[in-house]
């Protein structure tokens, strides 16, 4: 593939009419960027998952809900390979992630762009050489055009002024800006966002959610968001999957699928204790483990 | 202790020597992708190599003023103290300079290289490394194993250069021995090949491969918490001592 064609922001830097899709990359239903199928996951002997079966669509923006543990970051490292599962197949533009070789895997990586939920700033670099840090890795670009990427993508998070500040010296949520241009730096086909608006201020979110959405929308990158604010959800996704049990338990418009009657979305939604996901994780008898007889609890 | 925890231990302790033994394959392999890195290894070297250079310099001197010291009560009941500089050196060259320097590059540099990679691996940036499609075993890994193999035998020429100041400093300067006697045995009983070359290049590289070796593998596999980064940095000198001597006596076994 051509390196224009891999890198979306020298588009943005030409000179010529900015497209408000990518032409190389399809942007239709016809067949999902990400499938997961019949993924079985245990870990330390509990089910993560249960033959799971998703698809993400191309171009539109996935959200991932579902109650504390119930494996949605786990979910992101089997997309990216991080993770294999025991049984089942997960399918990234065609290719099984499972099969792939250590090289083919970085070939894959290189067009995926990860938000990790703690950041995962290199702390030796500063906020600018963060952000470039991809680009140095994986192209020849001249200084000047780094620069220029670099400075755009913190612009974009409204931290072009903190190019100069260490990952030490950053609060949570400006590190997870600062992540977050780090993770579009390469326009990549897809992004995966692990919490991407926790410790975010209203203002900060609500420019993050914009980004999320014009990146969707002018270069048809496919978006996945692992998230628990509902209300965000509503306002940037296009579909959401709520996931508990180790199956997918709902899934549809994020503006309906609060109101499907289903007891596990009237739970998850309504923040409710009852209900089909136990709020306590499993343990012995309470009054017991107080010390009070088993009769007077 | 009962028999089974006993055998346990020694099997843990085999697998742990079989999986580092591993590490050390997969380093090799990512060795030539790491030259890409050249900035990197040159910056792991100044800050394992320069910045060690004070505790081995102060260490070497007065490694060589106790040996001098000592050698001057002892050699002057024979009347031998013309032979304390062939002592000091010989001492120095064979033994002394690549031990000691290993243990203090372990104490020194090989903690601070597990402590600094286990943390990478505890806030994610190992994993952020593999997700921006960039090999940490080239990156993280193999600059630092190589600046360990460079720094190491710099180290321990330093260390010798020093220790042979400090026991001329205390035999000719202080105790009075003639310092031509002093120069002159030395130079005619040093063998550069046998005493210098075996002590300075064969050892001190072997040391620094095996501390090197210890430390990343320590910090890379260690748990991604505070107690495991803490448990690998212990475990990074008692592994490094304990195999800097047992190499040793291996070593001078070989090269006598």
């Amino acid at each position: 593939m051509a390196r224009e064609a891999r890198f979306g922001y020298l588009v943005l830097l030409s000179s010529r009419p900015f497209p408000m899709t990518d032409p190389l990359r399809p942007t239709t239903d016809a067949e999902p960027l990400v499938s997961v199928r019949g993924l079985t996951t245990v870990l330390s002997g509990k089910t993560i998952f249960d033959a799971l079966d998703m698809d993400i669509p191309r171009g539109r923006i996935t959200a991932i809900m579902g109650p504390s543990g119930t494996g949605k970051t786990t979910l992101l490292k089997h997309i990216t390979g991080q993770m294999a599962g025991d049984a089942g197949q997960v399918l990234v533009d065609g290719q099984d992630v499972g099969e792939l070789s250590r090289s083919q895997l970085f070939k894959l990586r290189e067009q995926i762009g990860y938000l990790f939920q703690n950041s995962a700033l290199l702390t030796d670099f500063d906020v600018f050489e963060n952000v470039a840090f991809p680009l140095r890795q994986h192209t020849d670009l001249s200084e000047e055009l780094i620069r220029n990427v670099v400075l755009l993508k913190l612009q974009a998070v409204g931290l072009r002024g903190a190019a100069a500040l260490m990952p030490s010296e950053l609060s949570g949520g400006m590190a997870r800006r600062v992540a977050l241009a780090r993770a579009i730096v390469f326009d990549p086909m897809l992004i995966l966002y692990d919490e991407p608006f926790v410790g975010l201020d209203p203002i900060a979110l609500n420019q993050v959610l914009k980004l999320i959405r014009t990146l969707n929308d002018t270069l048809g990158i496919t978006s996945v968001l692992v998230a628990h604010e509902l209300d965000a959800i509503k306002q940037v996704a296009d579909h959401v999957y709520l996931i508990a049990n180790g199956k997918v338990v709902a899934q549809g418009d994020p503006k309906t699928i609060a109101d499907d009657g289903s007891p596990w979305t009237r739970q998850f939604f309504g923040g409710e204790a009852d209900g089909p996901v136990p709020f306590q994780y499993p343990a012995g008898d309470y009054a017991q483990s107080l010390g009070f007889p088993r009769s007077q609890a | 202790m009962s028999a089974q925890t006993q055998r346990n231990m020694v099997t843990e302790a085999l697998a742990q020597i079989g999986q580092c033994g591993l590490f050390l394959l997969t380093i090799l392999k990512a060795v030539p992708g790491s030259f890409r890195y050249v900035r990197e290894t040159v910056r792991q070297l100044w800050f394992v190599g320069a910045m060690s250079l004070t505790i081995i310099m102060t260490c070497g001197l007065f490694v060589g003023m106790v040996l001098g010291l000592q050698l001057y009560y002892v050699l002057s009941i024979f009347g031998g103290t013309a032979a304390s500089g062939t002592v000091v050196a010989i001492a120095i060259y064979r033994e002394l300079g690549p031990v000691v320097t290993a243990l203090l590059f372990a104490g020194r540099a090989g903690t601070s290289i597990t402590a600094e990679i286990g943390l990478m691996r505890a806030t994610d940036q190992i994993a952020a490394m593999e997700m921006m499609a960039v090999d940490p075993i080239a990156y993280v890994v193999a600059p630092r194993f190589l600046a360990g193999l460079i720094a190491m035998p710099l180290l321990c020429s330093v260390f010798c250069a020093l220790g042979i100041f400090g026991g001329h400093l205390v035999g000719v300067t202080w105790l009075g021995i003639d310092n031509g006697t002093f120069w002159s045995n030395m130079t005619a009983n040093v063998d550069v090949w046998k005493d210098v070359v075996n002590g300075i290049v064969y050892k001190s590289v072997a040391f620094g491969a095996v501390v090197s070796l210890i430390a990343v593998f320590q910090g890379y596999t260690t748990p991604p918490t505070s107690e495991g980064v803490a448990y690998a940095t212990t475990r990074t000198v008692v592994a490094s001592s304990i195999a800097i001597l047992a190499l040793d006596f291996v070593l001078t076994a070989f090269l006598m």
